[in-house]
């Protein structure tokens, strides 16, 4: 390959990006050849996104070296970015429903008449004509974009992309949207856009698609690379093997809690496009762990038990009595717990304090509209102790606390009284070390007092070392539940993405 | 440590209001100074009796921006709801029942403002100006543009002075203040309202009604501007459509001045307390020093300003 040394499109050197004590991208190096395309595979988190962010110009990266056709940057604007070339498709962004074809392709670079503040409708329909010709894409330039197709709009992007003379095109996940015809077709564009030279990087789950039209790939594991192999030189199951497969560090051992009845069950929850019939029921003192990839309807599962998302369809029974709930207030009531993904959007109240914020949802344990504050600051401290919360005093407030100290404040507001059912949506996403031991181990000590708690997590080992059982998702479907003794990485990362 | 760290934020907090303290002292000297007649307690008296009404608005106003919502109808509501007082008692020659009616109608006023903000999903910054256009015709209609005077039928409340001194008025604003610091400080109602306006997701997730929330401090919010309607007609003793105009702005800016900003969740009344007497301040400042009166509608918007450029930069401040 040295011959090609001085057309490598895009060489990525020694890339290291920290976030707080979290290390999403360590010394990893990628390179991409004109009409190559060129894959990324890994789990979620594996630092996949992080990677496209640092080259599309949105990140900056603590270490390393961006070259893009031969010239080298500490890190780009996203600016920079597009005007050397580098150009990324996505589902839905960036587009204008109510404009044409023709009008979103040379949106921000219109043609003019003679007048220069009059745009050339008819010019810019004629070249856009000719690019979709050269690509023999299924587009009209008159249509509204709002009457396109998801398949359609991805093609407009790529045809917007080469009219801005883009030589290298990301695409993340380009087929989740797409039906089997259309994803033939993008299949067809990509060998086009190879023959034109264009190098292309194609983040997919979906390893067969990568079999079928990647030159190489690369496989990310918690942030650093496993190697770039030529595709026609690996196999499916040795890039699965080597997306799994950490050191037993990794995993926390737990000790084991003897299950009890069911306390929990849902029957076919229904909510139509983003879940379809799960099914499946939570012993007392069991952790039942939810897994799968973004996108594959964990989180609206627990957002359905909870009353956050109307129902479709579907029971849900606490206990052997059906439960009725239509708003969190309900699932509240009935004992239900959730501790939500997204502790700053959903959690937390900002420019509040600890006891604000740890007496939330704690308003009904004493009759009566007075607050009492005594109480209040006496239990908060409880929980500070407890959960060894590292603060000033529980008049701090919550956003001067680090990312696993806010956590836990966040899970002690739900310790206060008494739950059957704890949700924990990503319990230690963005949590340091320490925190995630005591958290591990809090959820533990929940089971031994007999309540059922269901986990969802991105995290293998998370998954694997402290759930009973895992429910394995996959495009709103719960595919399949299995002991979480009797599997592997490697058998649960095959179940997710359906290999 | 803990102490200090308590200490430390007595101290920061204490700076707040303490600066709109010292800022209010300083004028009033300054004032005095150039015109001596401003330390008497007549004229002392009278700004008490000034900021009254704007006290009771204020409050109810700080409950509402503390909920994340807003309502800039306050001024055309308390315009319908005095000319519809003035008009009952007028016809009536009898206070309790128009008074009554008249507060009801505040209330209602400002429900109204809420429910259309919550059920259509529109801010209430949005429902809340196309409802002053609707007040404001509404008063026109029924009064055809006319004065309702209801001169001595109904001035207890207005020129009541307790001890001969106070003026009974102020009393009532007090109390005002005094039920919404306990509101906001000692009960559920308080926590809640400071929930939903600092993370309306986070609240509803943990069980908390968002909507009844807010709704409820749309109601506190017109029964405050129902009781503001009726301590001004007292001491006006006349109505008309545009009675209240312009005291959105003086109410919110107000608000803001005192420290709670208009993206809620935060605030304390106290703050608010200082504000309106600041704008009280200023406005018998501006009278003491014969400033023309259409400048003096010019320094409280550029004040309102001022104060939002003050707590954006105190917020950058604690940012960095």
């Amino acid at each position: 390959m040295a011959e090609k040394k001085e057309t490598l499109l895009v060489s990525l050197r020694n890339i290291t990006k920290v976030y707080g004590h979290h290390r999403a991208l360590h010394e990893v190096s990628f390179d991409l050849y004109p009409g190559e395309v060129h894959c990324l595979v890994g789990e979620n988190g594996a630092g996949k996104s992080t990677l496209i962010k640092i080259l599309s110009g949105a990140i900056t990266p603590d270490q390393g070296e961006i070259c893009i056709q031969g010239q080298c940057f500490r890190a780009l604007t996203p600016r920079q970015a597009i005007t050397l070339g580098v150009s990324t498709i996505y589902q839905d962004a960036e587009l204008v429903d109510s404009l044409t074809v023709a009008d979103n392709i040379f949106l921000g670079s219109e043609q003019s008449t003679r007048f220069s503040f009059i745009v050339d409708k008819k010019a810019q329909f004629v070249r856009a004509q000719e690019i979709i010709n050269t690509l023999h894409l299924p587009l009209e330039p008159s249509l509204l974009v709002e009457e396109l197709s998801s398949s359609q709009r991805q093609m407009l992007q790529i045809t917007k992309a080469l009219y801005r003379e883009a030589k290298i095109l990301i695409m993340d996940e380009p087929t989740s949207a797409l039906g089997l015809e259309e994803k033939r077709a993008l299949m067809e564009i990509i060998r086009t856009l190879k023959s034109q030279g264009i190098g292309i990087i194609y983040i997919s789950h979906y390893l067969e698609e990568i079999f079928e039209v990647g030159d190489r790939v690369t496989i990310l594991k918690d942030g650093t690379s496993m190697g770039t192999y030529r595709i026609s030189e690996i196999t499916i199951e040795e890039v699965v093997r080597k997306m799994v497969g950490r050191d037993a560090s990794a995993f926390f051992s737990r000790r084991l809690v003897p299950l009890g009845e069911v306390c929990f069950e849902v029957k076919n929850l229904t909510k139509k496009g983003l879940v379809e019939g799960v099914s499946f029921a939570v012993r007392r003192g069991e952790i039942f762990g939810l897994g799968g990839l973004v996108g594959s309807g964990r989180s609206e599962v627990v957002h359905l038990i909870f009353g956050a998302l109307p129902l479709d369809q579907g029971e849900i029974w606490l206990g052997g009595k059906r439960g009725m709930i239509r708003s969190p207030q309900d699932a509240i009531r009935q004992g239900i717990a959730l501790i939500p993904e997204d502790r700053r959007k959903m959690a937390m109240l900002l420019g509040r304090d600890l006891v604000e914020n740890t007496a939330l949802v704690h308003n009904d344990i004493f009759r009566g509209p007075i607050l009492y504050r005594k109480e209040e600051m006496t239990m908060t401290q409880d929980i500070i102790r407890k959960l060894t919360v590292a603060t000033q005093s529980e008049t701090q407030l919550i956003e001067e606390l680090s990312g696993g100290n806010q956590q836990k404040v966040v899970i002690g507001r739900w310790l206060l009284d008494g739950y059957e059912v704890y949700i924990f949506d990503e319990p230690t996403k963005g949590v340091d070390i320490g925190a995630k031991e005591r958290i591990y181990e809090l959820m533990v000590e929940l089971a031994e007092q007999g309540k059922s708690i269901i986990m969802i997590s991105s995290s293998m080992p998370e998954l694997l070392s402290m759930s009973d059982r895992i429910g394995i998702m996959r495009q709103g479907r719960m595919v399949d539940i299995v002991e979480s003794k009797s599997v592997t990485e490697e058998y649960l990362i095959r179940a997710f993405i359906g290999v | 440590m803990k102490k200090n760290r308590l200490a430390e934020k007595n101290a920061l907090f204490r700076n707040q209001w303490f600066f709109l303290l010292v800022v209010e002292i300083g004028l009033a000297i300054v004032t005095g100074i150039v015109n001596p007649r401003f330390f008497t307690t007549s004229n002392l008296m009278n700004i008490l009796e000034q900021v009254a009404v704007l006290g009771i608005v204020s409050s109810g106003m700080t409950l509402l921006i503390i909920s994340g919502e807003i309502d800039i109808s306050v001024g055309a509501n308390i315009g319908l709801s005095s000319c519809v007082m003035a008009m009952m008692m007028k016809a009536m020659r009898f206070s309790f029942l128009p008074v009554a009616v008249g507060i009801l109608l505040a209330v209602g006023n400002s429900f109204l403002v809420g429910i259309t903000s919550r059920g259509f999903k529109a801010p209430s910054f949005i429902t809340s100006l196309a409802f002053i256009s609707v007040f404001q015709g509404i008063a026109l209609a029924i009064t055809k543009g006319s004065f309702q005077t209801i001169y001595g039928q109904f001035e207890t409340i207005g020129m009541t002075r307790v001890a001969q001194i106070l003026p009974l008025s102020f009393i009532i604003s007090i109390g005002a203040y005094l039920f919404v610091h306990f509101l906001l400080s000692q009960t559920k109602l308080g926590r809640r309202i400071y929930s939903v306006g600092s993370n309306p997701q986070a609240a509803y997730l943990s069980g908390i009604s968002v909507a009844h929330t807010k709704l409820t401090a749309f109601f506190l919010n017109g029964l405050f501007v129902g009781i503001a309607t009726m301590v001004l007609l007292s001491r006006i003793g006349a109505a008309q459509p545009s009675t209240g105009t312009g005291l959105e702005l003086r109410a919110i800016g107000a608000v803001v001045i005192g420290g709670t900003p208009l993206s809620g969740g935060k605030g304390r009344i106290i703050g608010t307390l200082f504000g309106v007497f600041l704008m009280g301040i200023i406005s018998n400042t501006l009278n003491m020093l014969r400033v023309n009166p259409y400048f003096q509608e010019v320094t409280f918007g550029l004040l309102i300003i001022a104060s939002l450029a003050v707590s954006v930069l105190s917020s950058y401040g604690k940012t960095r």
